[in-house]
């Protein structure tokens, strides 16, 4: 593949007529075929859009999930789902509670995968919300050890890289949110996402967000993917000057426009932030994409942002000579 | 007979229509169908809901949720000078994220941040509100700075601002002020600096009773240094820090304690009588009668439905301390 890829972390905002449309399914005013179809539309409307605007590698933009743990969550045995709570401001969902032994129905997220990937001819990456995260971000009634359930959850998500595997993905992300949460607990987390990982042939990508990333850098080399996809525009670029020094060993996804800002960035902007990383990571070792999902934010904020950031790197492709 | 309280935050929505008017409000606003004063409105209307959600569950010393706190770090740095509020940054080992306070240039208090909504929870509640700060060392700690060049000289200013509102606070009438130090159970090695600023705050208090509360961890290691500072009471996070529970059977207490004793960041419910039966186990060595018990954090990290069931279980349990002793 050649280098600076673009790409994107996973989720983009629901439109107007979706999220009616979920709440009137939730009322039961709205069929599951019914609801089916607008996210049908909307998925092709946001794979559409990627190709538009000449995104290299895309998603599916996740119109089907709720919270991204919650998804995985109410389609496993062993789960229930909680009353709403609070991420920060205004953000809420509602969180899984661990309430038996979890097991896999089945696949969980491969239709999806299938229907977005049948729908393009660039790379569609197969999407995994992490066993660490799975764990942190669920009530545990049942194991009574934060390993025992992380380990249960990594055991049944590898199986879900499988099936994604066999269904056609050659890149598989796993969302990991939650690793810089507890310091003494990134043992777990690198013995977790290996299980996952184990012997796919896929690329593997972990993202991750909104951590002391100095405080866990040490880990950073010890992860068992091929790259790392990172929020690092809204923490300043401070990262960079420790990659300078220690080298990452793997692929660096740089996040180069922040997720939680209305403010659309300038391509000039997203360009300076690209050069910036450039001048410590070998451009085939780089990829480009927003700091975290972009769900959170209006479908022409979101839009609008993809916008700069792909134009920046067009630009800072054609300045550098690289095809 | 012991007495119940809580920690801080309540959540400010829960599952049905009616009590997500918060949300919708916030909602409302940001894409400009209402203005502020609304907001404020909408705002008010949850602190009664909370304080009397608390009240029927029979808490003895409620707080007023801080359903108009954006964070514990932001709504009280925010209001001090030499502050700006920056990014998001997660919380430690919560799911919660905070904005980032960044310090600019010398912190100083320019009026009161929390006494306005103090005094409206006081007026709207059938019990006694208690006032709650976040602790300078916490603040310092959690903060960006580009001013002080050592967390210990910016704690220190926290303090000194912060001992402006804890003045103002007792002045208003607030008879118990809460002052918020989750650092200590991360970091053992803050107890310098708490030790060092909290006697500023102490000194402000007037008539108030002070309580300094830590949680998210065990302090078990300083546990006897705790006792030593200078405050009227001790808060202890006694679940993910249950081996701070130990030390205080071994060590006991001459200050009262609160000891927090319900999960409050998981759904799963413990039971009344086997929670009274452990609590009953310290009454040699703790003053029970001039104690708390109360959720080991604030609540806000459980759906509302759950926080109503953690208030139940922790008024249930104390009526069974006091029932047997």
């Amino acid at each position: 593949m050649s280098a600076l890829l673009t790409s994107t972390v996973g989720s983009f905002p629901k439109p107007d007529y979706l999220l009616r449309a979920r709440t009137r399914a939730s009322k039961g005013d709205l069929s599951p075929d019914g609801l089916r179809a607008l996210e049908e539309k909307a998925t092709e409307d946001w794979l559409a859009f990627q190709e538009q605007i000449g995104l290299d590698v895309l998603v599916d933009g996740e119109q089907y999930r709720g919270d991204m743990a919650t998804y995985f969550a109410e389609n496993l045995e062993g789960t229930e789902i909680s009353g709403l709570v609070r991420s920060y401001g205004n953000r809420y969902y509602k969180k899984p509670i661990l309430v038996g032994e979890l097991r896999r129905r089945g696949p969980i997220s491969v239709d999806w995968f299938r229907f977005a990937q049948a729908r393009t001819r660039k790379p569609v990456k197969g999407m995994i919300t992490g066993p660490y995260t799975m764990m942190d971000w669920a009530f545990d009634e049942h194991y009574g050890s934060r390993e025992a359930a992380a380990m249960a959850f990594a055991k049944l998500l590898h199986e879900e890289a499988r099936d994604l595997e066999a269904a056609g993905a050659k890149i598989i992300q796993i969302d990991e949110p939650a690793l810089a949460t507890r310091h003494d607990e990134l043992p777990l987390v690198v013995k977790s996402v290996g299980v996952v990982a184990k012997g796919l042939d896929a690329k593997t990508i972990l993202h991750t967000c909104y951590g002391n990333y100095l405080e866990i850098f040490p880990y950073f080399n010890r992860l068992p993917v091929d790259q790392l996809l990172l929020e690092m525009s809204n923490s300043g670029l401070d990262l960079l000057e420790r990659f300078r020094q220690d080298p990452l060993k793997k692929q660096l996804s740089l996040g180069v426009v922040d997720v939680h800002s209305h403010v659309i960035e300038t391509e000039a902007q997203v360009r300076g932030r690209i050069e910036q990383a450039l001048e410590v990571f070998h451009p085939q070792k780089l990829w480009i994409s927003p700091d975290c999902g972009l769900k959170t934010r209006s479908v022409e904020e979101a839009q609008g942002k993809m916008r700069a950031m792909v134009a920046a790197t067009q630009a800072v492709k054609k300045a550098h000579g690289i095809l | 007979m012991v007495h119940t309280t809580v920690v801080g935050h309540y959540p400010r929505i829960g599952d049905t229509y009616e009590e997500q008017k918060l949300r919708r409000a916030i909602a409302r606003l940001d894409k400009g169908e209402i203005r502020e004063a609304e907001l404020k409105e909408a705002e008010r209307e949850v602190v009664r809901d909370v304080l009397r959600e608390q009240a029927d569950a029979g808490i003895d010393l409620v707080t007023d949720g801080q359903i108009t706190w954006y964070d514990s770090q932001s709504r009280v740095a925010g209001g001090l000078r030499g502050i700006e509020v920056n990014g998001l940054v997660r919380y430690f080992n919560t799911n919660t994220y905070y904005r980032q306070p960044v310090v600019k240039s010398p912190v100083s208090w320019k009026g009161p941040v929390l006494v306005d909504d103090w005094l409206f929870a006081t007026e709207h509640s059938r019990v006694p509100v208690k006032a709650v700060v976040t602790g300078p060392v916490t603040l310092a700690a959690l903060a960006k700075d580009e001013h002080y060049g050592t967390r210990e000289a910016l704690a220190g200013a926290f303090a000194e601002a912060l001992a402006s509102e804890v003045e103002a606070l007792a002045k208003a009438g607030a008879a118990d002020i809460q002052v918020d130090e989750p650092i200590l159970a991360r970091d053992a090695e803050t107890l310098k600096s708490v030790r060092e600023t909290l006697p500023r705050l102490n000194a402000a208090k007037g008539k108030a009773r002070l309580t300094l509360f830590t949680y998210f961890g065990d302090v078990a290691k300083v546990y006897p240094d705790l006792l030593r500072l200078e405050v009227d009471s001790i808060g202890l996070d006694l679940v993910e820090g249950s081996k701070t529970w130990d030390r205080v059977a071994k060590v006991g207490s001459d200050k009262p304690l609160v000891l927090g004793v319900v999960d409050a960041r998981n759904t799963k419910a413990e039971d009344p009588a086997a929670l009274a039966e452990r609590v009953r186990g310290l009454r040699h060595r703790v003053d029970l009668e001039a104690s708390s018990l109360s959720p080991s954090n604030g609540l806000e990290f459980l759906p509302r439905a759950k926080a109503r069931e953690k208030l139940a279980i922790l008024a249930k349990a104390a009526t069974l301390v006091g029932g047997g002793s």
